[in-house]
C-alpha cells in the first residue's frame, strides 16, 4: 500500500510536469500503466458501448428509409441542380428525377415508412430514431468515408472508435477496446480505424471474419510450454527491473502486457466461438452452426464482444468494391440489404432481450446517399449524393420510434433540421457521456477533437 | 465642393490624433468606447473578427472587413458602420437581433457625432505579424542571430542547470552499456561480441572516442540517421491520394538521404539541394546534376490528395508549406493557410508568398484514378538521349502499328474476295481413323485463282492430326504440283513458291490468317516441322523422316499433315499460275484416332483472280514486316520537381481555393525580412533554399534534432515547434552554443555527434535515482541518461542481425507492379506488404495502409512529420513476441547458429551477442532449470529459451 501511494504521488508529479510524449503521459497517468484504464466521461452516460454498423458505398436513402411519393409522381421530370456529381460531366447536361424502385409501407407503433428492402429492420422501428436529414461534406467515397469515421474529409485523424476508447478506457483488459470487424478494407484503408495521434492503445483492432480473426492470437506452441516460457520471461524481466531500482513505469507496463496477451489468446477465440449460442439464436442471425463469415456472424460477434466489455465495435458490411455503390443497377441493393437486414434486426432484438440495448448504442449509417435523379429517368443506377441521406440510432438512451429531420419532396436536400456528420458525431459522443468540445487531445501545439470546430448535439433524438 | 470636403477630412485624419487629442479623445472615452465594448467587441475584437472586421483598434476599422473600410472619418453618411447601426438595410443591421438588436437613438447619435469629429481613436494596435507583435517577433529567442562560438564545454551547461536545483548527475555508465548505447544510437544495430571485447581491452583515454569514430565510418550509420530525417520529411513509397499509388522512383531520394548522412554532407547544402538541387546543380556534371534532381524528391514526396490530384493541388502545397515550416524552421507555417497564424509571426500573405513559389514548380505526377499513368518524372540522362531512345522505340511501335493495320485491311479485303465467288469442288466427312480419296477432272482456273483444301474438326470436337495429299496437274502441259513436294525445304517460307504457283498455309476460321510462326521441331523431334499461328496446335506440318514417327500418334514417313483446332479449320491454298484446265486428286486421312469423331474436309475453288495475289502478298508482308517493337526502353527517372510556369499566387480568402483575392508576390517570410525573390522568371526555390539554409533558426532546429535523437528529448521539447506554442529551451545557452558550433564547423553533422557523445552527459548511467526521478521525472535537466525502448526498425533489424539473416546492403526499388499494368481505383487501391531481409529503413511504407509491423511498434507517421517516436506499450505487441512467425523464425535461426556448442558455452555466447555481457551465476542456474523443465528436444528447448531472452526487456531497451 505504501508502495502504491508513493507510485501514485510520483505519477502525479510527473503529470504536473506536463508535456512528456503524450503516449507516455497517458500511460503514467493510468495507474495500471495501461492507457486503457477506466475513466469517467464528462457527464453521466446513457450508453456504455457502441456498435457502429457501416454500410459501405453509399446506400440510397430514397429506396430504403426516406419515403418520397413525389419522386414517384414526378418520375421523368427534368430538373436543374448545381450538384457536385454532374458538374462538367459529359452526358449529365440534363438530369431527370428517377422514382424509387421499392414500395414503402408504415411499420410499428410509430408508423414510420420503410421500403421492402429492409423488412426485418422495419420491425424494430419503435426502438429506432431515424434521421432523414443527414448530409456530408464530400461526394467522393474516400473522403466521405474518412469523414464519417474521423470528422476529417481530407487528412488522417483519429477514428471515432479511438476517441471513445481514449475517453473511457476499457472494461476488459483481455480484449482490445476498439474492434473493427470487416471482411475487406473499405475506402481510405486502415485510416478509418486508426488512432492517428492518439496513443497506440486506442487503435482499432481489425478482425477479418474467418479462422484466425486477430493477428498472432493463436498460440504457436502448446500451452504448457508457453506457460514455462512466460514464467521464465517474467523472471528475467523482474530481475532486469530490480537491477534498475524497480522504479521504471515503462518496464513495468511492458511486463504486464504479456499477461494481457496471454489472456487474449484465450479471450479472443472464446469471444468468437459461438458454440454456446443456442440454435434459436444462430437461426435468428441467419447463421449455420460452424459458419465463420457473413454479416450475421459479424453481428453476433459484436454482441459477444460488447458483452465482454469491448467499448466500440464497428461492423463494415463489405469493402471498397462490390458494395452499395449502385451506379450501374439499383437492383444490387437487393442482395446487399438481404445480407444485413435480418442480422441487424436479430442484433437489436438479441440486445433487447438480454437487457443490453439500454446501454448499448447501435448506429447504422453509410457515407452518403444516392441521387434521386440520373441523366436518364430510366437509368438503372444512381450517383453519389452528399446532400442528403438517412442514418439511424437505437438503444443507449436514444428515443425510439421517431423520425428526425426531413429532405425536400424529392429527397434532394436535407431541408428540415439538417444533421451534418459533425452533428451526428457530437450526438454519439453526448450519449457516451462526452461534451464533444471537451474531448480533446493536444497534438502539434493544438487541441484536436473529433468534431473539429463544428458539431451540435441533436437533442431531439435523446430519450 | 465634395472634393474639397474630402480633402479637408483627409488632412484632418492625417494629422488627426494630435488635433483631436483634447476633446475628441475625451469624447471617445466617455461616449464611444463603452458602446463599442458592450455591443461590438463580442464579435469584433481580438480573435473574433466576424466578417473580417475588428473594432478594438483604430487599425481595425481603418482596414475594415470583407466590405472594406467601415468608417470614413468626418462623414457618417458614407460610413458603413453608421449605416449598419442605423438599421437601414436589413442585410446590414448591427448589432444583430440575437445580440441585443438596435442601439438606442442616443447611442447612435454618439457614434455619428464621433465619426463627424473625424473618429478620434487612441487605440493604436501594436503592429502585428500573425500572432505576435512585430517587436516580439523580431526578438523571438529562436530567430536571434547566433552568438560567436566559445570554448565552453557541453557538460558545463548541463551541470550549471543541475546545480541550480541542487542535483548531481549520476555516475558514468559501464563500458558494456556504453558501447551498446553508442552502437544502437549511431547504427541502429547491436555491437558484436568482438567489438565489445576490443573496447573493453582498450584502456586508452580515447577508447570511446575511437568507437564513435568507427561507428561514424560504418555505412549503417546513414541507415539509422537517414531514417531520422525520413521521419521528419514524412517519407512514404505511395502518393496517398485515393488509390494510394506506388511511387516506384521515390527510393532514389530515400537512398540519397542515407548516403548524404554517410558522406557527412554539410547540412546547409543538404537543405538547399532538397529545395532547389536541380537549379543549384544546373550546368554541372551529369552526376552532380542528378544528385541535385534526386534531392528535390523531398518536395515531390508531398502527400497527394483526392480523386483527381490536380484539383487538390492546394492541399499538396499546404502539405509542402506545413512540412518545410516544421521541418526546417520549427514553425507551423501550414496554420496560416486560412488566416494569419494565431500565435506565431506568420501571416496568411506569407503563406501565399511561399505558395506562389511552389505553384511555379512542376511536381512529378504520380498518377491518380482519372489520370492513370505517372508523368513529369525527371529523366536522369540528357533529354536528347531520352528522345533518341524513345524515338527509336516509338518509330518501331508506329511501324508495327502501321503494318498491323495494313495487314488487317488486307485481310478484310481478302475476306470479301474469298466470300465472293466460291465453288465447292469436293467435300466429305472422314470417319475416325478412316481415309477418303477425292478427285476432280477438268477444272477451269484462271491465273490468281485459288484451289483451297480445308480440314475441319467435326462438331465441337478438338483437333485431329490429319494426313493430306493434294496433286494438281495441268491438262495438256508438263507441270504438276503436289503437297509432298513441299516436304523438303518446308521451313523456307509460307507462302512458298513452287514452279510458278504459290502454296499458302492459313487458318480459315474468319478470314485467311497466315500461319506465321515456324516450329523447327515438334515435341523435340527434328523431323517434325510446323507452321502455326500462336502456341496452339492449329498447324500445317510435315514428317521429313523416311520412317514413321511415333509421337502423340503414329505419323507416316514423308507426309504432310493438317491440324485443325476446336471450331477452327485450317487450310492450304494453291494459287494458280495458269489460265487453263487442271486435274485434281488427293486424300484426307484421320491419323489420330483417339476417341474423337474424325474430321471433315472441303476442296474449294475460289474463283476470283485478284484473290491469289492478295493472299500471297499478305503472307509475304506478314513474314517480312513482322515488327516487334519490344518493351519500352527504361529511362532512369527521379520522382522530383522542376521549374514550372513562374507566377505569383493569388491570395485564397479564408483558405478557399475558389475564392481568389489579390496577387501575392513570391518572397521570404515577413518576420525574416520579407525579401522578394530575385528573379521573377524563376520559381524562387533557389532563393528559398538560401533563405532557409542561412537563417539561424534552421541551425537551431537541426542541432536540437540531433540532440533529441541522441537523448530521446530535445533541449527544446517540441522539435517541430520553436514558436510560442512550443516549449522554451531547457538550456537556451547550450542550444545557441551548439548551433554556433554547428555553423562554425561548416554545418557538418558528424562532428556534432563527436561533441555530444564525448560528454559526461551522454556517457552517464540511466539509473532513475529517486531524487532525480521525483524532481525531474522527464529528465529535462539531463541528470541521467534516458532509458528507451528500441524503435520498430531497431527491433526488426536486431532480430535479423542476431539470427544472421540480415542483408546489410542498401536496397533500391521496391518490387511494385509495372506502371503499364496499373489499374488502381478507390475501389481497388494499391495494397502490398513486401518481405525483405534488408534493413527496415528500406521497408515499403504506404500512406493509406500502415505497414503492420511498423504500426505495431510506433513507426513514423507517413502522413505527417514525426519529430520523435512515441513508445506505446500494448498487449498486441506482446502477442507479436508470443506468436508471430517472423519472430519465431529469427529466434530459431539464432539458436541454431550455436547448435554445436555445449550448453555452458552456448549460453555465454548468446548472452554476449544479445546483452554484451556474460550470464550471471543466477542466470546460468535459471537457464539450466528452464532447459531441464522444458518438454522438448535440445534444439527446440534452446529456441524456446532464446525466444524468452529476445522478448525480454533487456534486449528491447537501451540503458
Amino acid at each position: 500500500m505504501q508502495n502504491h501511494f508513493t507510485r501514485r504521488r510520483f505519477l502525479h508529479s510527473a503529470a504536473a510536469g506536463s508535456a512528456l510524449f503524450p503516449g507516455i503521459l497517458q500511460q503514467l497517468l493510468a495507474d495500471s500503466g495501461d492507457p486503457l484504464a477506466l475513466r469517467d466521461p464528462h457527464h453521466p452516460a446513457t450508453a456504455r458501448n457502441v456498435i457502429f454498423l457501416f454500410m459501405t458505398g453509399g446506400v440510397s436513402h430514397v429506396d430504403t428509409f426516406d419515403s418520397k411519393p413525389a419522386l414517384t409522381r414526378d418520375h421523368g421530370k427534368e430538373i436543374k441542380a448545381d450538384h457536385p456529381e454532374i458538374q462538367n460531366r459529359p452526358g449529365y447536361e440534363r438530369i431527370y428525377l428517377k422514382r424509387p424502385q421499392w414500395e414503402f409501407a408504415p411499420h410499428g407503433q410509430c408508423g414510420t415508412e420503410v421500403s421492402t428492402l429492409f423488412p426485418h429492420v422495419a420491425g424494430c422501428l419503435d426502438d429506432i430514431a431515424l434521421i432523414r436529414s443527414m448530409h456530408t461534406s464530400h461526394s467522393n467515397h474516400y473522403n466521405a468515408t474518412l469523414g464519417m469515421h474521423t470528422g476529417s474529409f481530407a487528412f488522417a485523424r483519429p477514428s471515432i472508435g479511438s476517441w471513445v476508447s481514449y475517453g473511457l478506457g476499457t472494461m476488459n483488459r483481455n480484449l482490445p477496446g476498439f474492434v473493427v470487424i470487416a471482411p475487406k478494407q473499405t475506402y481510405a484503408g486502415t485510416q478509418v480505424y486508426a488512432n492517428d495521434f492518439l496513443p497506440g492503445a486506442h487503435q482499432g483492432t481489425l478482425v477479418v471474419p474467418g479462422a484466425q480473426p486477430v493477428a498472432n492470437v493463436a498460440p504457436r506452441i502448446p500451452a504448457d510450454r508457453q506457460a514455462i516460457e512466460l514464467a521464465a520471461l517474467r523472471g528475467i524481466n523482474e530481475a532486469h527491473l530490480a537491477a534498475r531500482g524497480s522504479n521504471d513505469p515503462l518496464l513495468e507496463a511492458r511486463l504486464r502486457t504479456f499477461e494481457t496477451a496471454f489472456g487474449m489468446q484465450m479471450a479472443v477465440p472464446e469471444a468468437f466461438d459461438f458454440k454456446q449460442e443456442t440454435d434459436a439464436t444462430l437461426e435468428s442471425y441467419a447463421l449455420e452452426r460452424g459458419q465463420t463469415s457473413g454479416f450475421g456472424w459479424q453481428c453476433l460477434a459484436a454482441r459477444r464482444l460488447v458483452e465482454r466489455g469491448v467499448r466500440f465495435v464497428e461492423l463494415i458490411d463489405t469493402g471498397s468494391s462490390g458494395n452499395w455503390d449502385a451506379h450501374g443497377d439499383m437492383m444490387t441493393h437487393v442482395g446487399l440489404a438481404k445480407n444485413v437486414d435480418q442480422p441487424i434486426a436479430a442484433l437489436l432484438e438479441d440486445l433487447k432481450r438480454r437487457g443490453m440495448l439500454d446501454d448499448t448504442l447501435v448506429v447504422w449509417t453509410t457515407e452518403f446517399g444516392r441521387t434521386p435523379f440520373n441523366n436518364n429517368a430510366d437509368a438503372k443506377g444512381r450517383e453519389h449524393h452528399s446532400w442528403a441521406f438517412s442514418s439511424w440510432l437505437a438503444g443507449g438512451g436514444v428515443k425510439g420510434g421517431i423520425v428526425h429531420g426531413a429532405t425536400d419532396e424529392h429527397g434532394m436536400r436535407a431541408v428540415e433540421k439538417p444533421v451534418h456528420v459533425h452533428d451526428f458525431h457530437a450526438t454519439i459522443l453526448h450519449l457516451m457521456g462526452f461534451d464533444h468540445e471537451k474531448l480533446t487531445y493536444r497534438h502539434a501545439g493544438r487541441d484536436y477533437r473529433l468534431t473539429d470546430v463544428e458539431g451540435h448535439v441533436v437533442r431531439e433524438v435523446l430519450a | 465642393m465634395k472634393t474639397l470636403i474630402s480633402t479637408i477630412v483627409l488632412c484632418c485624419s492625417l494629422t488627426g490624433i494630435s488635433w483631436a487629442s483634447g476633446d475628441g479623445i475625451a469624447f471617445f472615452e466617455k461616449q464611444v468606447r463603452p458602446i463599442l465594448i458592450k455591443h461590438c467587441y463580442e464579435c469584433h475584437a481580438e480573435m473574433n473578427s466576424k466578417g473580417g472586421l475588428l473594432l478594438d483598434t483604430r487599425q481595425g476599422w481603418e482596414k475594415g472587413g470583407d466590405s472594406g473600410p467601415v468608417i470614413v472619418p468626418g462623414n457618417p453618411g458614407e460610413s458603413l458602420l453608421i449605416q449598419a447601426i442605423q438599421y437601414r438595410d436589413p442585410d446590414l443591421a448591427m448589432p444583430p437581433k440575437k445580440k441585443g438588436g438596435r442601439l438606442t437613438d442616443a447611442q447612435i447619435a454618439s457614434l455619428e457625432e464621433w465619426v463627424r469629429m473625424g473618429a478620434p481613436d487612441p487605440r493604436i494596435a501594436e503592429t502585428k505579424l500573425g500572432g505576435m507583435s512585430e517587436e516580439e517577433a523580431k526578438s523571438w529567442w529562436a530567430f536571434r542571430p547566433l552568438p560567436e562560438p566559445t570554448p565552453e564545454k557541453i557538460d558545463a551547461f548541463i551541470e550549471e542547470k543541475l546545480s541550480e536545483k541542487s542535483l548531481e548527475p549520476v555516475p558514468a555508465a559501464d563500458k558494456r552499456t556504453l558501447i551498446r548505447r553508442a552502437t544502437y544510437d549511431l547504427t541502429g544495430l547491436p555491437p558484436t561480441p568482438e567489438e565489445v571485447e576490443a573496447f573493453l581491452a582498450d584502456d586508452s583515454p580515447d577508447a570511446f572516442a575511437k568507437v564513435i569514430d568507427r561507428l561514424l565510418e560504418s555505412r549503417q550509420y546513414g541507415v539509422r540517421w537517414g531514417r531520422h530525417w525520413l521521419d521528419v520529411v514524412r517519407y512514404a513509397d505511395t502518393a496517398g491520394e485515393n488509390t494510394d499509388r506506388p511511387l516506384p522512383h521515390a527510393w532514389r531520394y530515400r537512398n540519397w538521404v542515407i548516403e548524404s548522412f554517410n558522406a557527412d554532407k554539410p547540412f546547409d547544402e543538404f537543405v538547399r539541394l532538397q529545395l532547389a538541387g536541380d537549379l543549384i546543380r544546373a550546368g554541372e556534371s551529369r552526376e552532380r546534376l542528378n544528385e541535385g534532381i534526386v534531392a528535390t524528391g523531398y518536395l515531390a514526396i508531398a502527400r497527394r490528395f483526392g480523386h483527381d490530384i490536380d484539383k487538390r493541388a492546394y492541399l499538396m502545397h499546404e502539405d509542402v508549406i506545413d512540412n518545410l515550416g516544421k521541418n526546417f524552421l520549427g514553425l507551423t507555417t501550414g496554420c496560416a493557410r486560412c488566416h494569419d497564424h494565431k500565435y506565431d509571426p506568420v501571416t496568411a500573405e506569407d503563406y501565399y508568398a511561399l505558395y506562389g513559389i511552389f505553384e511555379s514548380t512542376r511536381f512529378a505526377f504520380p498518377g491518380c484514378e482519372p489520370k492513370g499513368q505517372p508523368r513529369d518524372l525527371i529523366p536522369l540522362i540528357p533529354q536528347a538521349e531520352v528522345d533518341a531512345l524513345l524515338q527509336q522505340w516509338q518509330a518501331k511501335v508506329a511501324e508495327a502499328d502501321a503494318t498491323k493495320k495494313q495487314n488487317e485491311e488486307m485481310v478484310e479485303e481478302l475476306k470479301g474476295l474469298v466470300a465472293s465467288n466460291v465453288h465447292t469442288v469436293a467435300e466429305d466427312k472422314v470417319a475416325e481413323g478412316a481415309n477418303v480419296d477425292f478427285a476432280r477432272k477438268e477444272l477451269e482456273v484462271r491465273e490468281g485463282e485459288v484451289v483451297q483444301l480445308t480440314v475441319f474438326p467435326n462438331g465441337s470436337h478438338a483437333a485431329d492430326s490429319t494426313q493430306v495429299r493434294l496433286k494438281i496437274t495441268e491438262r495438256g502441259g508438263e507441270r504438276s504440283w503436289s503437297l509432298e513436294d513441299l516436304i523438303d525445304g518446308f521451313t523456307s517460307g509460307n507462302p512458298r513458291g513452287d514452279h510458278g504457283a504459290t502454296w499458302c498455309f492459313y487458318e480459315s476460321t474468319v478470314g485467311p490468317a497466315f500461319l506465321t510462326t515456324l516450329h523447327e521441331s515438334l515435341q523435340s523431334n527434328a523431323s517434325l516441322k510446323a507452321w502455326k499461328r500462336k502456341g496452339d496446335a492449329l498447324s500445317v506440318f510435315v514428317n521429313t523422316d523416311e520412317q514413321v514417327v511415333r509421337v502423340w500418334t503414329t505419323l507416316p514417313a514423308r507426309s504432310v499433315f493438317m491440324h485443325p483446332e476446336r471450331n477452327r479449320p485450317v487450310s492450304v491454298g494453291w494459287v494458280s499460275p495458269l489460265d487453263g484446265t487442271v486435274d485434281i486428286s488427293g486424300m484426307v486421312e484421320d491419323v489420330h484416332p483417339s476417341g474423337g469423331d474424325g474430321v471433315s474436309f472441303q476442296l474449294s475453288h475460289l474463283a476470283t483472280p485478284k484473290l491469289g495475289d492478295g493472299l500471297v502478298k499478305t503472307g509475304i508482308d506478314l513474314n517480312r514486316k513482322h515488327v516487334d517493337p519490344g518493351p519500352k526502353p527504361v529511362i532512369p527517372v527521379a520522382y522530383a520537381v522542376t521549374e514550372g510556369d513562374p507566377a505569383n499566387a493569388r491570395f485564397q480568402e479564408r483558405g478557399d481555393h475558389e475564392k481568389l483575392g489579390a496577387e501575392v508576390p513570391r518572397r521570404w517570410l515577413s518576420v525574416f525580412g520579407g525579401d522578394d525573390i530575385a528573379d521573377p522568371g524563376q520559381s524562387g526555390r533557389l532563393e528559398l533554399g538560401d533563405w532557409i539554409a542561412e537563417h539561424p533558426v534552421t541551425a537551431r532546429v537541426m542541432v536540437n534534432r540531433i540532440w533529441h535523437w541522441h537523448f530521446g528529448r530535445g533541449l527544446v521539447g517540441t522539435p517541430n515547434n520553436f514558436g510560442s506554442r512550443g516549449e522554451a529551451p531547457t538550456h537556451p545557452e547550450l542550444l545557441d552554443w551548439l548551433a554556433a558550433e554547428f555553423v562554425a564547423g561548416g554545418y557538418r553533422v558528424k562532428p556534432m555527434h563527436r561533441l555530444i557523445m564525448n560528454t559526461a552527459a551522454y556517457q552517464q548511467s540511466s539509473d532513475r535515482q529517486l531524487l532525480l526521478a521525483e524532481v525531474d521525472p522527464e529528465n529535462r535537466l539531463l541528470g541521467r541518461f534516458g532509458r528507451r525502448r528500441l524503435s520498430a526498425e531497431e527491433i526488426r533489424d536486431s532480430l535479423l542481425f542476431v539470427s544472421g539473416q540480415l542483408d546489410p546492403e542498401p536496397a533500391e526499388a521496391h518490387p511494385f507492379p509495372k506502371e503499364e499494368t496499373w489499374k488502381f481505383t478507390q475501389h481497388h487501391p494499391f495494397n502490398a506488404v513486401y518481405e525483405t531481409k534488408k534493413r527496415s529503413a528500406y521497408l515499403m511504407v504506404q500512406r493509406q495502409r500502415r505497414h503492420p509491423f511498423l504500426a505495431l511498434f510506433d513507426g513514423a507517421d507517413p502522413n505527417a512529420s514525426t519529430p520523435g517516436r512515441q513508445t506505446s506499450t500494448v498487449p498486441t505487441q506482446a502477442l507479436y513476441f508470443l506468436n508471430d512467425p517472423f519472430f519465431h523464425e529469427q529466434a530459431a535461426a539464432f539458436a541454431d547458429r550455436f547448435a554445436s556448442l555445449e550448453d555452458d558455452k552456448k549460453l555465454g555466447r548468446i548472452y554476449r551477442v544479445l546483452f554484451q555481457r556474460e550470464p550471471a551465476p543466477g542466470e546460468r542456474e535459471a537457464a539450466k532449470a528452464f532447459l531441464k523443465q522444458y518438454p522438448a528436444g535440445p534444439p527446440e528447448k534452446w529456441r524456446a529459451y532464446v525466444r524468452v531472452l529476445l522478448a525480454g526487456n533487456e534486449f528491447l531497451h537501451l540503458d
